[in-house]
């Protein structure tokens, strides 16, 4: 067998497992996911988290948590009720992991088939940028029910996050929607200032002709929230971004809940 | 959005495979020319270079014969992989790809 081939693997305790992805880097794509992961938990379901950023993991800051023994823990870890996975809980923020593509292969698929997940409505998988290494493992080793592609505004964004359309289109991954991140800001009066541009996530939905999941606002409170370790949905569920995120979550609930296409026949040789 | 082309079974018959696809075709791709188009990057860049006159088989090709599978496995929503009897198993087949393969069957 070869070593970098995945192995199918199946999850019968995992209801959904949805992935968050994005092609460019710096979209939010973690902070979505994390917010998105809380908001599905604060409607009583029960979620886990994996993050799947292998070189750059941001889940055990979003969560407050840091290196732990993995000799002498058992994972996955739990915070606010999301059961977690990082490369993060097991390399410090002060090291670097410096492996190519096949170790990432071969992590992904660790943090997916060998942690016990347990009973699970939902597995938001927070993926890293690109459509590389562990874009391809998933695709090919997990039973995923769908992805959430994220993007700014701009067409800088747009551009890759085509290339994340595709990369699903491609591998026939089906493709809940695009989440436009970062749409705009609003002051105390109430006026919204674009800041990245208008209406990038609302084209790429129309032009690739995948649901429109929704807008989410810039708000100075997200990115504290993520650095002190607690989701705004759960820090500030009042504030506007953590009611997008509510509502977000609702629609995200119900497209994965969409009959998906059964799993490809087995040949009889 | 159209419905996707996908197999509805895939039998090994004589010395090929069979699909019958949702659109109600059925192909047949004879094993030896599935081997010969082995998707895998190795293979991909062995049919690019020109033949070598003076290429030595494998004991493993010789013991293996004429290609057959040993396995054939579905890979995520989009492919499958054939494992062959000479050993080799990086293939993975889109299914457009198998479509493409194999001749239209009345």
């Amino acid at each position: 067998m070869n070593p970098q081939m995945p192995q199918k693997m199946s999850l019968p305790g995992i209801k959904n497992v949805i992935a968050v992805a994005s092609g460019k880097g710096g979209v939010g794509k973690s902070t979505v996911a994390a917010n998105l992961a809380m908001a599905l938990h604060m409607t009583g379901k029960t979620v886990g988290l994996m993050d799947a950023d292998i070189y750059g993991p941001s889940v055990p800051i979003m969560f407050g948590l840091g290196t732990v023994n993995p000799q002498t823990t058992p994972f996955p870890m739990e915070k606010y009720g999301i059961k977690l996975m990082s490369m993060g809980f097991m390399v410090g923020p002060e090291q670097a992991v410096i492996w190519r593509g096949p170790k990432v292969a071969q992590a992904v698929q660790a943090f997916l088939g060998q942690i016990n997940w347990g009973e699970l409505d939902y597995l938001i998988i927070d993926l890293p940028p690109g459509t590389g290494d562990a874009q391809l493992t998933l695709s090919q080793s997990a039973p995923l029910t769908g992805a959430v592609i994220v993007t700014t505004p701009g067409e800088v964004s747009l551009i890759d996050a085509r290339k994340g359309v595709k990369m699903f289109r491609e591998v026939r991954v089906p493709i809940l929607g695009i989440v436009e991140n970062m749409s705009y800001f609003e002051d105390a009066t109430g006026t919204k200032t674009p800041i990245f541009g208008v209406g990038g996530g609302m084209k790429l939905a129309l032009e690739s002709n995948v649901p429109f999941l929704g807008e989410l606002p810039i708000d100075p409170r997200v990115a504290a929230c993520g650095d002190q370790g607690e989701p705004i949905v759960r820090k500030f569920p009042d504030s506007g971004v953590a009611k997008s995120y509510v509502a977000l979550a609702a629609t995200v609930a119900e497209a994965a809940s969409a009959p998906q296409s059964d799993a490809l026949p087995q040949v009889e040789l | 959005m159209a419905a996707e082309l996908r197999p509805v079974s895939l039998k090994k018959e004589g010395d090929g495979l069979m699909i019958e696809w949702n659109d109600g075709a059925s192909t047949f791709a004879t094993w030896r020319k599935l081997r010969a188009s082995c998707p895998c990057a190795a293979c991909t860049e062995d049919r690019g270079k020109p033949p070598d006159p003076f290429r030595i088989l494998t004991p493993e090709e010789i013991a293996a014969g004429a290609p057959l599978p040993v396995a054939m496995q579905p890979i995520g929503h989009y492919a499958y992989k054939i494992t062959w009897n000479d050993g080799h198993d990086t293939g993975i087949y889109p299914i457009e790809r198998l479509r493409q393969l194999g001749e239209e069957h009345q």
